[in-house]
């Protein structure tokens, strides 16, 4: 017996704001995939696609203008934050993102980054936190923790060496401009869940003109970590948790 | 029109504010500090967007931000601060958004000091970031034409989107000269098959440079230099001064030119067959109008603030039809008169 599937039908469906018959391109088990389809599902609830600018970033997330089905501009390597000021004051009626994985924020980037939070822009930035550089084949990053072993640091993270790892939540949280800075977590169904309305309030304080509203999103990254999807989850729990704990830091 | 005394860098300012500028970002160097400085008084007043940046490379990125959404933007540096700005203005090039940059240039090279100089041809003409792209350059020569070119400026920006550099120096954006303002004179370009608006009743638009098909990548960039060659047949542009009958032509570019025509004039005086020529557009270079006096002059000398860098562009035009030949200096007293006078007679009198 054939069987048709009716889009009225279906209780799971592909949000308006991801573009249709979008193939993430991603390693297996990555949580990119999961990070991004959050972000269209707000989008979605907020009714914001047609006025979205989304602004992407280099690295692993460069291609959001292959998924997301808003408006999107490349910024350049870190600078994200830079290019989404300069779309958002010049249009305030647009709902202006960016997506930009922990090297892009939080190293080439800081100082764009924190400058953006600093003056309160009414921007939601999303900073995926995989601990490493992902795109580039794994080398250590400026969240890379204390003993991890990376391309570049390959008997571990040392502090002689390498200094110590920042946790981006926190700093953005001491911004005064900062409306909204939380971390969550997608290597659980549940955590996905709370990570969903960390993103969702992100976006509220940018619509009520509240200031920047930012959340950091701890993600695997199993090719790099020479781990299966399961074990990179696990990993976050066993060792990024106690480093980078999850929650909700200003709002 | 009354003319108004003003100075180079508030003139650049007010002629931006004229021609709509909608978004100021920029970040403190001297000599180029009033122009943020004027914007920051002006730009809130007229509910348009000023930042004062964290950085020049911020400013830089959010005038890349800006121009995607169709937005006229721009900022304003200097010498060793616009160094910190090529990546972006690859970016902005590869983009193909229509930024304006204002650089007044100051003596090098890095920190050197506020003296003014012209040592940032290269930089402005050649460019610093990656790959084959090109940015149109623009250089005054009086506050007036401040003025005039930043209008241009943002013209062309929009006709061509493409990065325009206004190349003055610090000893235009601080001389203060009468000036006219006369409205923005041309037309607006059309934006809506490309600016970032949001996608309401349309595609989704994506402006970025990265291409991963090789042969993508590659069209992209012939298609730029289609681009670039309308730009090169259509915009040359050049001041040419008693030219018609002169055995020697002097060869200048920006607030130097005013010095080279007071020498002209006064070889002039004295029988000697002399005349100028002075590039307006750096980039495209008025190699055409070269190529035509090379055929008629018997040598061409080129004066800069600088060690010698436009000089290369003229050896190109001439291509060894006559001597080309060079004097310069990088920083110190603006070359005076009476030093172009000296050099002009014994380059006629070596024939």
């Amino acid at each position: 017996m054939q069987t048709e599937t009716r889009n009225e039908n279906l209780i799971f469906k592909i949000p308006k704001s991801l573009k249709e018959g979008t193939k993430f391109p991603f390693c297996p088990g990555c949580d990119h995939g999961v990070a991004v389809r959050l972000v269209a599902e707000i989008l979605d609830e907020f009714n914001l696609r047609e006025k979205t600018i989304a602004v992407s970033s280099i690295g692993c997330s460069v291609m959001l203008y292959d998924w997301v089905n808003t408006d999107c501009v490349e910024a350049p390597h870190g600078r994200a934050l830079a290019a989404a000021t300069g779309v958002k004051r010049t249009n305030t009626d647009k709902c202006v993102f960016t997506y930009q994985g922990d090297g892009d924020f939080a190293s080439i980037g800081l100082a764009e980054s924190m400058h953006a939070a600093l003056r309160g822009e009414n921007i939601t930035a999303i900073c995926i936190n995989n601990t490493t550089y992902g795109m580039t084949g794994g080398q250590a990053g400026p969240t890379t923790i204390m003993g991890q072993v990376t391309t570049t640091s390959p008997t571990g993270r040392n502090k002689e060496y390498y200094g110590y790892p920042i946790k981006i939540a926190e700093q953005i949280a001491l911004c005064e401009g900062t409306a909204f800075a939380a971390r969550g977590s997608l290597d659980t169904v549940l955590n996905i869940r709370k990570t969903k309305e960390l993103i969702k309030k992100a976006f509220e304080v940018q619509l009520q003109g509240l200031g920047f509203g930012f959340v950091e999103i701890l993600s695997s990254c199993p090719t790099n970590w020479r781990m299966t999807p399961q074990e990179s989850h696990e990993r976050i729990r066993k060792e990024l948790f106690s480093v980078y704990p999850l929650g909700v830091y200003k709002e | 029109m009354t003319k108004k005394l003003t100075k180079g860098n508030y003139a650049i300012a007010q002629a931006a504010i004229n021609a709509g500028c909608d978004g100021y970002f920029g970040y403190p160097v001297t000599p180029q500090n009033e122009i943020g400085e004027y914007m920051s008084k002006k730009m809130p007043k007229l509910k348009r967007a000023y930042i004062s940046a964290e950085s020049e490379i911020g400013a830089i990125n959010m005038v890349l931000g800006a121009c995607s959404t169709g937005k006229k933007a721009m900022t304003s540096s200097s010498s060793m601060a616009i160094a910190l700005m090529q990546e972006a203005l690859c970016y902005i090039a590869a983009d193909e958004l229509p930024a304006v940059l204002v650089s007044v240039m100051r003596a090098g090279p890095a920190l050197g000091y506020i003296y003014p100089a012209q040592g940032d041809y290269n930089q402005a003409v050649t460019g610093g970031g990656n790959g084959d792209y090109r940015i149109i350059v623009l250089a005054p020569s009086t506050v007036q034409e401040c003025i005039d070119l930043t209008y241009k400026s943002f013209y062309l920006a929009q006709k061509y989107r493409n990065p325009v550099t206004l190349l003055a120096d610090g000893l235009l954006g601080q001389m203060m000269e009468p000036v006219e303002f006369k409205d923005y004179p041309y037309p607006e370009i059309p934006n809506d098959d490309w600016a970032l608006t949001g996608a309401k009743n349309r595609e989704p638009r994506a402006i970025y440079s990265l291409e991963a098909k090789e042969e993508v990548l590659e069209k992209r960039v012939n298609l730029l230099f289609e681009k670039y060659k309308v730009i090169e047949e259509n915009e040359q542009d050049f001041e040419e001064y008693l030219t018609q009958d002169a055995e020697l032509i002097v060869t200048c570019f920006g607030s130097l030119a005013r010095n080279v025509k007071s020498a002209v004039n006064e070889c002039r005086k004295q029988g000697l067959k002399v005349g100028m020529l002075r590039p307006i557009t750096l980039y495209p270079f008025p190699v055409y109008k070269i190529q035509e006096l090379a055929k008629k002059t018997k040598k061409i000398l080129v004066i800069e603030m600088n060690m010698g860098q436009m000089v290369r562009d003229v050896q190109l035009a001439v291509n060894g039809k006559v001597p080309v030949k060079f004097f310069g200096k990088a920083v110190g007293k603006w070359i005076e008169v009476e030093t172009i006078c000296e050099k002009i007679k014994k380059e006629i009198g070596n024939g």
